[in-house]
């Protein structure tokens, strides 16, 4: 019982960490159709930006801030950091090719991530940079009763994540930008012709998405501790697959598929062997894609004939 | 139509002059020769060294790389002689060693190699340097069968995981007494070499052994974590990444897991692995401890002030052919084979690792020792044992 909690919890924050990315996927899909593949990188750069905050109030064991005042300067400074990062990546790398053939943007896409990569080995070089969390926040304080056992920092990943993605809801569902990013979403011409400006839209839209990838990698520089330029390859792989399987475009899907991918790598490490991870989590991607090809929450794109 | 042609060709050309021109990003020199005096002219030559200088254990690679500028530096000065120092950068991945090994080769001031640094890496870039006759030493490269007979002209001055592997096991063996534990490789070729060798001494000894395998990407092991029963006191990780050991240890405590983790020499990071009541084994010595190398000491923590023991081995590697080099110079002009052959018959007294060096005919260091380090409340790494 003790592991089935235990790797329900690892799931639930490793899933809440993908969500989060997965959710800039779907959100950029949703806009514009684009598989923005630097997005994983945008994780990354958000996950430098906590780290560099950290080491400007004092480091790890001495820092001159209060915690929550120190926690709050990482994730709003990766937040907004990177949803600037990300309007501007769209407004030179990507809107120039608005109206091109989509394996253009794509292409661009990959050459975005590399730039991103190599810039950060570059100037921050290639060795790990380690947050050493448990030097400002105890593995102590947390909920320890009976067979459950989860620390504070996992606690603060998985409430922030789901305060996120209702607020992000609640923006799509109910704000005249999220009328509009649907709007965009579902047919840019008659959009723009209405008076929206789409130019607008669509970089509040990277802004949103980027601003969840930049604070999802604080979250997982403060749970995983090292940070390094390629992490983000990894977590965009894994992000994008569960863009995919809870349906691309699809901001609940995006959601369900970051727990999915989550709870499946910890409870098959678990239960089943760490050597089959990989294989059974690509395997339940293509298992889906056969029997459900728009993804579990993904909706029939109807065409005009 | 006649414009696009001439643009092409234009194009095509300067893409040629490109190649033609100065080495590739992977590459660069750094000259290291002593000043000039004004009578004679020097022995010139050039080292390549493969070091995974950027990537997930560039703090090695920077480690490795700057005990090689100073054992040319130093050798230079000693011999007389002009030996320059190529950078070839691998991030200890087998594609990139392969193409900085084309490079070298394809190099004819270079010859000789230090590195690379994975046994992995070994084995790709073995039959190239074999078929272009070109040595290669290795400060960090352990896996047994790396000196089986397919890479003849492979050389190392550490011990091997055959050394290692019985040595760690049997440790844990007679120490812990343990009834189960877990040991975890990162699926890669070094790691996989040690597990094969300690496993089978493990089931012997009646322990209860659960493998796992995790990808040196992966950075959270809460998961493999969790697994560990009350039974299992010990955990095995023959890895080359310390700063996973590092998260893993952190989510042992996490999960208040009472579990001595114990590392072999790719955790071995003063820097990055400093979980207290951790062991590491080690192919290299803690040099602070050898007195007869306290001047280098002096000059190693000027250079990288947080070494470990993977620098010194690629001094003591670097300093070999450095001396094969002078040895040929004596001669003639070094040469690929001259400077292989002038290895083959090193016969070193002393050396930096406090012993002597000389390889046996498949290129191991002969009488190489194997040491253990533990960890300490504050960090530190203190020897417990070597061979």
């Amino acid at each position: 019982m003790r592991v089935f909690v235990q790797e329900l919890v690892n799931g639930l924050t490793q899933g809440s960490v993908y969500a989060l990315v997965a959710l800039g996927y779907s959100m950029v899909y949703g806009v514009l159709k684009l598989l923005n593949f630097a997005h994983g990188d945008l994780y990354m750069v958000g996950a430098f930006i906590g780290y560099f905050v950290i080491q400007w109030f004092g480091g790890a064991s001495a820092l001159a801030a209060p915690v929550p005042i120190v926690l709050l300067a990482m994730f709003l400074l990766a937040g907004g950091g990177v949803g600037v990062l990300g309007v501007v990546i769209e407004r030179f790398a990507y809107r120039p090719l608005r109206d091109a053939p989509r394996i253009a943007p794509l292409i661009t896409a990959l050459g975005v991530s590399f730039l991103l990569e190599n810039t950060a080995l570059l100037f921050f070089g290639g060795s790990y940079r380690i947050y050493n969390t448990s030097s400002f926040i105890s593995f102590g304080t947390g909920i320890h009763i009976g067979v459950l056992s989860i620390d504070i920092v996992r606690i603060m990943v998985i409430v922030l994540a789901v305060v996120l993605m209702v607020g992000l809801r609640l923006v799509v569902n109910h704000t005249k930008l999220g009328r509009q990013m649907r709007a965009v979403a579902a047919d840019r011409e008659a959009a723009e012709m209405l008076g929206i400006d789409v130019d607008f839209t669509i970089g509040a839209t990277f802004f949103l998405g980027s601003a969840l990838a930049g604070i999802s990698g604080v979250m997982a520089g403060l749970v995983y501790n090292s940070v390094w330029n390629y992490m983000g390859f990894t977590a965009g792989l894994y992000a994008f697959t569960a863009a995919v399987v809870g349906g691309i475009g699809s901001i609940s899907g995006a959601v369900l598929g970051g727990l999915l991918i989550g709870l499946a790598q910890s409870f098959i490490t678990g239960y089943v062997s760490s050597t089959y991870t990989d294989l059974i989590v690509f395997g339940i991607l293509i298992a889906v894609m056969l029997v459900r090809p728009r993804g579990l929450l993904g909706r029939v794109q109807l065409q005009k004939v | 139509m006649k414009g696009r042609i001439t643009v092409a060709a234009v194009a095509l050309a300067a893409l040629i002059a490109a190649g033609c021109g100065s080495s590739s990003s992977n590459t660069s020199s750094t000259s290291t020769s002593a000043s000039s005096g004004s009578s004679g002219k020097k022995c010139t030559a050039s080292i390549g060294i493969e070091a995974p200088i950027t990537g997930k254990v560039a703090v090695l690679g920077d480690e490795q790389l700057a005990f090689a500028k100073m054992a040319v530096a130093n050798d230079n000065k000693a011999n007389g002689t002009d030996i320059t120092l190529v950078q070839g950068d691998t991030q200890l991945t087998p594609s990139l060693a392969t193409t900085v090994t084309q490079q070298f080769i394809s190099n004819p001031k270079i010859v000789g190699v230090v590195g690379p640094a994975g046994s992995q890496e070994v084995e790709a870039v073995g039959p190239l340097f074999g078929r272009a006759g070109l040595a290669f030493i290795s400060g960090s490269a352990t896996k047994t069968t790396l000196t089986n007979g397919s890479n003849p002209t492979f050389f190392r001055v550490v011990s091997r995981d055959s050394v290692q592997g019985p040595e760690d096991a049997n440790f844990i063996i007679k120490h812990f007494h343990p009834k189960a534990l877990m040991i975890i490789d990162d699926q890669e070729a070094y790691s996989q070499g040690l597990v094969s060798v300690m496993m089978p001494i493990f089931q012997k000894a009646g322990i209860k052994v659960d493998h796992e395998s995790v990808s040196q990407s992966v950075t959270d092991f809460s998961s493999l974590v969790a697994k560990i029963t009350p039974q299992m006191t010990v955990a095995v990780l023959p890895w080359q990444v310390a700063a996973n050991g590092e998260q893993f240890g952190k989510n042992l405590a996490e999960q208040h897991k009472k579990v001595t983790i114990v590392g072999t020499d790719g955790l071995y990071s003063p820097s990055s692995f400093t979980i207290p009541g951790s062991y590491v084994s080690s192919f290299g010595p803690d040099i602070t401890a050898i007195p007869a190398d306290a001047s280098l000491v002096q000059q190693a923590k000027a250079a990288f002030p947080k070494f470990g023991t993977f620098g010194p081995p690629v001094y003591a590697a670097t300093h070999v052919i450095d001396e094969a080099i002078a040895s040929a110079c004596k001669s003639g002009t070094p040469s690929r084979s001259n400077v292989l052959a002038a290895i083959k018959s090193t016969d070193e007294p002393s050396s930096i690792l406090g012993q002597p060096i000389k390889f046996d005919s498949h290129g191991d260091l002969i009488n190489a020792k194997w040491f253990l380090f533990h960890i300490n409340s504050a960090g530190q790494y203190k020897l417990v044992t070597n061979s």
